[in-house]
């Protein structure tokens, strides 16, 4: 385990030190401080918007971060020779995979819960410093942590087999995918004229692709009259089905790996 | 050394996908769907790209809401067709936005007009159908269900159970507030629809919790004011109920007392069309009521006319909401004003093709009158169904179940409306129908302003 946490260790000290992600998150940064100011452009009840805005900035600067972060993992120390260096010590691939993927988790956690904190700021300022709803809203960014974490795996399982750049668009298309899936699937059920090889490709694809749309849990947060429903069970059934999708993507990148001529 | 195959390890993976695919579809699907959606239905084809992937960025609402703005330039400019797919678009997005379904009902239901300021009625369906829709998007609040409920009431004024059946659902709601407007409203929809009892049980409901509430907070002006009302609507109604025999009927004597709805009123109705003009009617005809307040409506439309119903149309056929209209067939209906017991009243439709398209060949022109719309005073001597009313040759027991009300029918033809072969405007003869019970009057003029002093018992 230590070999494994100290290549964790030194993954999340490369990634916080690399500029295009410092940039990707203080972009991310910079669009919250600023969204109060976009309160105007709607009729809605401003704060509402603010917090469906806020949370997707956090969202879609996470899986940018998330997607080029592990995509360069593997191919980069490849590329560069100094997994030769990793690899003839006594580490095995697949604690060297399981290390650069926990440090990749890691740093993402880090940027997320520094976007988070920015965003408790803004709105805590915005409540005159009263706590209001702000625990709950801390609550979907800690979801969209799992999400991202699944995201990870994703680009950590290609990126053993394909280059950065393929890596980038095969990602981005699961993530799109997997975060279209429920709307989809809700829509499908209301269809009664449905075709059944439409419903049977919607339940292969459900079936293997990781469904990122379960951890899109702000209606609540953004609309207050919605009710909630066991929202402590749904929470753990989802971080469980998330788990068990990183278990099975990092068993299979393993595999791989380990059979990849480096 | 050989190596172990990976079969093995890719089986497992794959069960534990299927495994994580049954959680996904028995547990976690229904309650995100129940919790956490955000009630989107279908992609509307007229959102572009670039919003799309907005929207599924999460940026829905932001989205949602600099479209409303915009929507909002198109209201006050008057460009009210360009508005119609911005409200989809926007409900689309932002399912929870309750004022867009509000105005876009409105909008469908009331902002469409021809040059004499009649509503397109073909548009209802489709305000409903957006009621609906936003309904079912935001069930835990009462306002959509009461936004329907009043298109139903004040737009439609036909199929009260309709009313009825949304101001019930969203008195369920707890977000309703004690607003009498708001309660009392769903009384006055209990007596439209002939639920006397269901009306007064209520309003004796609502008079026990504003009492409560004044004797709670007796310096609250309005809590005053809430049960003063309420015990005003409660003694109208009762008198009401005593007056036109309803408490007599109940208890079986209504035959052997003096009750203001009998013996029923003979209104005497009979009508003239002319085709004056091509699609320009002239319509004069008797009522003989006197009191002034008697609306009753006519219509012409498409013999085929889709969905329709003796008096009206099924207005809640539709369940998707598609902004346009049919364009090819033709729906107009307007009211006729009695005054001093006759109506004389032009409709001109020359000058909204789109509208009025005229594309059929037979087109049929119906009367209805329902006491159930009536004016209060004038349903004083109808009373809630009809009862105190009648009529020698278009009293109708059928059209509406429960209810006796005046209808009747007038067939035309395109040739006819339009003026065309036979009757055209060059030396053709003018279509005129009548309905029988027609009285022609020399002093059938446009000029009827003279109101004489009102009573129900005057001869005719």
């Amino acid at each position: 385990m230590r070999v494994i946490f100290s290549i964790a260790g030194t993954t999340i000290g490369e990634a916080v030190r690399r500029r295009i992600l410092l940039i990707i998150l203080f972009i991310g940064v910079l669009f919250l401080a600023i969204a109060p100011g976009l309160g105007a452009l709607t009729a809605r009840q401003e704060t509402s918007i603010l917090r469906g805005m806020t949370l997707s900035i956090i969202l879609l600067t996470s899986a940018v971060i998330a997607i080029v972060l592990t995509m360069y993992m593997i191919p980069n120390e490849i590329e560069r020779r100094t997994i030769y260096t990793i690899l003839c010590k006594p580490v095995q691939r697949w604690q060297f995979y399981l290390g650069k993927y926990l440090g990749a988790v890691g740093a993402l956690g880090l940027m997320m819960a520094l976007m988070t904190a920015v965003l408790i700021f803004v709105f805590a300022i915005m409540q005159k410093g009263s706590a209001g709803d702000i625990p709950q809203l801390a609550q979907v960014p800690a979801m969209y942590f799992v999400q991202m974490s699944i995201l990870a795996a994703v680009a950590m399982f290609f990126s053993t087999f394909t280059s950065p750049l393929v890596n980038f668009f095969l990602s981005g298309g699961v993530y799109l995918l997997g975060s279209v899936m429920n709307p989809f699937f809700e829509t499908l059920s209301n269809d009664k004229d449905a075709h059944v090889v439409t419903k049977g490709f919607a339940w292969f694809a459900n079936t293997v692709l990781p469904n990122f749309a379960n951890y899109q849990v702000a209606n609540p947060i953004i609309n207050p009259t919605q009710q909630i429903d066991t929202q402590f069970g749904y929470y753990i059934t989802t971080i469980g089905y998330g788990l068990v999708y990183i278990v099975a993507l990092c068993v299979a990148g393993i595999l791989i790996f380990d059979r990849r001529e480096v | 050394m050989k190596r172990k195959s990976v079969l093995p390890f890719f089986l497992c993976i794959l069960i534990c996908l299927g495994l994580c695919g049954t959680l996904q579809r028995t547990a976690i699907f229904p309650n995100w769907s129940k919790t956490y959606s955000v009630k989107q239905e279908g992609i509307p084809s007229t959102l572009s790209p670039e919003y799309l992937l907005f929207a599924m960025a999460g940026f829905r609402e932001l989205i949602a809401g600099i479209l409303w703005v915009r929507a909002d330039s198109f209201f006050e400019t008057g460009n009210y067709d360009a508005v119609l797919p911005l409200i989809r678009l926007v409900t689309w997005l932002d399912p929870k936005q309750i004022d867009v379904y509000t105005i876009g009902m409105w909008h469908i239901g009331y902002n469409f007009t021809d040059e004499q300021h009649r509503s397109d009625r073909r548009y209802l369906p489709s305000a409903i159908a957006l009621g609906k829709e936003g309904c079912r998007r935001n069930s835990e609040t009462y306002e959509l269900f009461f936004e329907t409920g009043w298109v139903w009431f004040h737009k439609i004024v036909d199929d009260f159970p309709q009313a009825v059946k949304y101001w019930e659902e969203a008195g369920k709601r707890d977000d309703i507030d004690f607003t009498p407007a708001r309660r009392n409203l769903l009384a006055n929809a209990y007596q439209r629809n002939g639920q006397i009892q269901e009306s007064a049980d209520l309003y004796k409901t609502l008079l026990t919790a504003a009492e409560k509430r004044f004797k709670d907070q007796p310096e609250v002006f309005t809590n005053f004011q809430n049960r003063d009302t309420i015990e005003q609507n409660l003694d109208t109604l009762l008198v009401r109920m005593t007056q036109r025999g309803w408490f007599a009927k109940q208890g079986g004597h209504f035959e052997q007392g003096a009750y203001d709805s009998r013996p029923p009123w003979d209104v005497k109705f009979g009508a003239r069309v002319t085709v004056e003009r091509p699609k320009v009617l002239r319509i004069q005809g008797n009522w003989n009521v006197l009191p002034v307040g008697t609306r009753i409506r006519v219509i012409l439309r498409d013999k085929d006319y889709p969905h329709a119903v003796p008096g009206g149309m099924d207005w809640d056929w539709k369940t998707d909401v598609s902004l346009d209209p049919p364009t090819d067939e033709t729906f107009m209906q307007d009211d006729l004003f009695v005054r001093n017991r006759r109506f004389n009243r032009q409709i001109d439709m020359s000058r909204d093709v789109g509208m009025y398209p005229f594309k059929g060949e037979n087109y049929v022109l119906e009367f209805f009158y329902s006491p159930r719309s009536a004016a209060h005073h004038i349903q004083d001597k109808f009373s809630w169904n009809g009862e105190g009313m009648t009529d020698a040759n278009h009293l109708n027991t059928e059209i509406r179940p429960g209810q006796r009300v005046i209808f009747a029918q007038l067939e035309l033809t395109r040739d006819q409306l339009l003026r065309l072969g036979d009757w055209s405007t060059e030396g053709g003869k003018t279509p005129v129908l009548e309905l029988k019970g027609f009285v022609p009057s020399a002093t059938n003029t446009a000029d009827q302003d003279l109101v004489r002093i009102p009573n129900l018992r005057a001869e005719p």
